[in-house]
């Protein structure tokens, strides 16, 4: 578990080394989940539009139709590590950031008129290509409420760790 | 007294349960319970002018934002005096298509395939049909673009205002979806096939009455001004109260409906049992060698409809576009009164959908919006316990009679965000 804001210092240099490491030398695409109309549960959206500013061409969010990209992604047959970002509940401190690798991503499907994350990761998985998803803890997700402060600040850094980390890539 | 419970019911939009309550041997009753809040949309809008509550209202639910709209729209229009241009409401049926494409698509094979297949989801199903799994995900992302270059987005699009459209889409991007669609046949004709293939189990098995609307120009569509019974009668969607008679049960945050003190259901099979025979192309020719007496009263052929559908869509997108393409952009229609009441009925992916509204001096008096979940509650509960009596009857075990249930309701794709959307409800 990664605290970004509790732990300045050596836990963003942390977060940093674990999505390098997972990264590997692969290309790396950002593909943010959640509901910008739901305050902090936007988070994932957030960061991969912000990413997108710099690297168009990989980083896509709900907008964008996730499954498809991931569909693209998957039959591309190129080395690739795919992050996903989505506001979850880890019971943690607002805008604390946790990653959860692909076999720890629970696989049941509750509640999903949508393609559930663990299916989508799955697809990848049988592609050959690494995921994970950089989870964000929300501090709300009311409706048409604002986002709160600590995960504002998570989205932010978050971006920001994404991005060197793509910026370093060939 | 036992009961048996599904508490969490997985592969559906929203949050529900089963609960079946048996007293020895002798099933009680099962209900499907609503354990999502109310949603009191109808009150929100109250006061709104119709631009506001058109965008509002398509956010009940996120899957069927299109359908929610388009009901709206032709409440709204109705009411305001408003007659769409050509080009708009032929705009609207590709838009419509599209979520169709989209909705049936992840359903029929993500969500309802792994049940019938003997896999607990599409993740465990992907080592033997990673290709299924894929064609959903192609088939999707090809209804997720068409409700994007359309509606203007994937997930509520704005494009379609009252009286037309904002902006109509090129010509470019109309083509493109002419030629995608072409492509993606193959998948749909296979999804065709593979729910033909299935064993569907006949524990379920009912007389039921099926309602739709009655398509536009008397074709198949997903629009109507009137809804077909499937006992042969007609009425008009400004009676739609005289076949919902909706009431509000204990167990449920959702209301039900009733038509002729009976239950009824809504969705892709009573469109294919009502306006079958008006389908074209490979649909109609599937359909014709598929359908069998017990579609009338198996609720879990609703799959199989479902997946004839995506290629009905899928199949009339070409000539829809060159319809749209032959035809200028045309201005906005603007309303010509300012009160007035108008009942819009479309048939979103699991049934029919009305948005009823009553504008007053520019501003929503009254929405009335009755979800074709919330039409189907009584109908799946009915089903179930039918199933649950038959099944325990066989000597099946509890988890075997617990899938069985899970079965008839995620045939019906129900959407219960969509049903709770409003909720007047008294505990005693």
């Amino acid at each position: 578990m990664h605290k970004l804001r509790d732990a300045p210092g050596d836990s963003e240099a942390d977060l940093k080394r674990q999505i390098e490491d997972l990264a590997g030398g692969r290309k790396v695409y950002v593909l943010g989940l959640g509901n910008t109309d739901r305050a902090d549960d936007g988070a994932g959206v957030l960061v991969a539009l912000a990413v997108k500013k710099l690297f168009p061409s990989y980083s896509y969010s709900e907008h964008d139709g996730i499954e498809g990209i991931v569909l693209d992604i998957s039959e591309k047959e190129e080395n690739a590590a795919v992050f996903f970002v989505d506001a979850a509940n880890l019971g943690a401190a607002p805008g604390t950031v946790s990653i959860v690798t692909r076999d720890r991503i629970k696989e049941t499907e509750i509640t999903t008129h949508r393609v559930a994350v663990a299916l989508m990761a799955s697809v990848l998985e049988k592609a050959g290509i690494t995921s994970a998803v950089v989870c964000i803890q929300p501090l709300r997700i009311d409706f048409q409420a604002a986002m709160s402060k600590p995960v504002a600040d998570a989205v932010e850094k978050v971006a920001g760790i994404l991005s060197d980390i793509m910026r370093s890539k060939p | 007294m036992k009961e048996l419970n599904v508490e969490a019911l997985a592969r559906v939009e929203g949050d529900g349960g089963i609960t079946v309550t048996l007293d020895g041997k002798k099933v009680k009753s099962v209900t499907l319970d609503i354990h999502e809040g109310p949603r009191l949309i109808e009150q929100l809008v109250k006061g709104m002018k119709p631009e506001d509550d058109l965008t509002v209202v398509p956010r009940i639910c996120a899957i069927c934002t299109l359908s929610h709209r388009y009901g709206a729209l032709r409440g709204l229009e109705k009411a305001l005096g408003v007659r769409p241009p050509e080009k708009a409401q032929l705009t609207r049926e590709l838009m419509m298509l599209g979520e169709n494409v989209e909705s049936n698509s992840l359903h029929t094979f993500l969500l309802a395939l792994p049940d019938y297949l003997g896999y607990p989801s599409a993740i465990a199903m992907l080592n033997d049909y990673a290709d299924d799994v894929k064609r959903a995900l192609r088939l999707k992302k090809f209804g997720n673009h068409v409700m994007a270059v359309t509606s203007g987005r994937i997930v509520h699009g704005e494009n379609p205002v009252i009286g037309g459209f904002g902006k109509y889409p090129s010509k470019k991007a109309l083509e493109e979806i002419k030629l995608k669609s072409h492509e993606v046949v193959p998948d749909a004709v296979r999804g065709v096939e593979l729910f033909a293939s299935l064993e569907y189990p006949t524990y379920p098995e009912a007389d039921m009455v099926f309602m739709s609307v009655n398509g536009l120009k008397n074709k198949f569509g997903f629009a109507g001004e009137s809804i077909l019974i499937s006992n042969g009668k007609e009425v008009d969607a400004e009676d739609y109260k005289k076949l919902t008679n909706e009431r509000v049960v204990s167990h449920s945050f959702a209301k039900r409906s009733l038509y002729q003190d009976k239950p009824f259901t809504v969705g892709a099979n009573a469109r294919l049992i009502n306006m079958g025979k008006r389908l074209d192309g490979q649909a109609r020719d599937l359909f014709r060698e598929h359908f069998n007496e017990r579609w009338l009263k198996n609720p879990l052929y609703n799959n199989l409809a479902q997946a004839i559908e995506i290629l009905w869509s899928l199949e009339h997108m070409p000539d829809l576009v060159d319809q749209i393409t032959a035809l200028d952009d045309p201005p906005i229609e603007q309303p010509t009164k300012k009160s007035g009441t108008g009942t819009g009925a479309v048939e979103a992916p699991r049934g029919t959908l009305y948005h009823h509204y009553e504008i007053k001096d520019g501003l929503v008096d009254t929405a009335d919006i009755i979800t074709p979940t919330a039409q189907n509650l009584d109908d799946i509960e009915r089903h179930m316990k039918l199933a649950a009596e038959r099944m325990l009857a066989d000597e099946k075990g509890d988890d075997e009679v617990r899938l069985g249930l899970e079965m008839i309701a995620r045939a019906y794709d129900p959407c219960i965000s969509c049903a709770t959307h409003l909720v007047t409800l008294k505990r005693i």
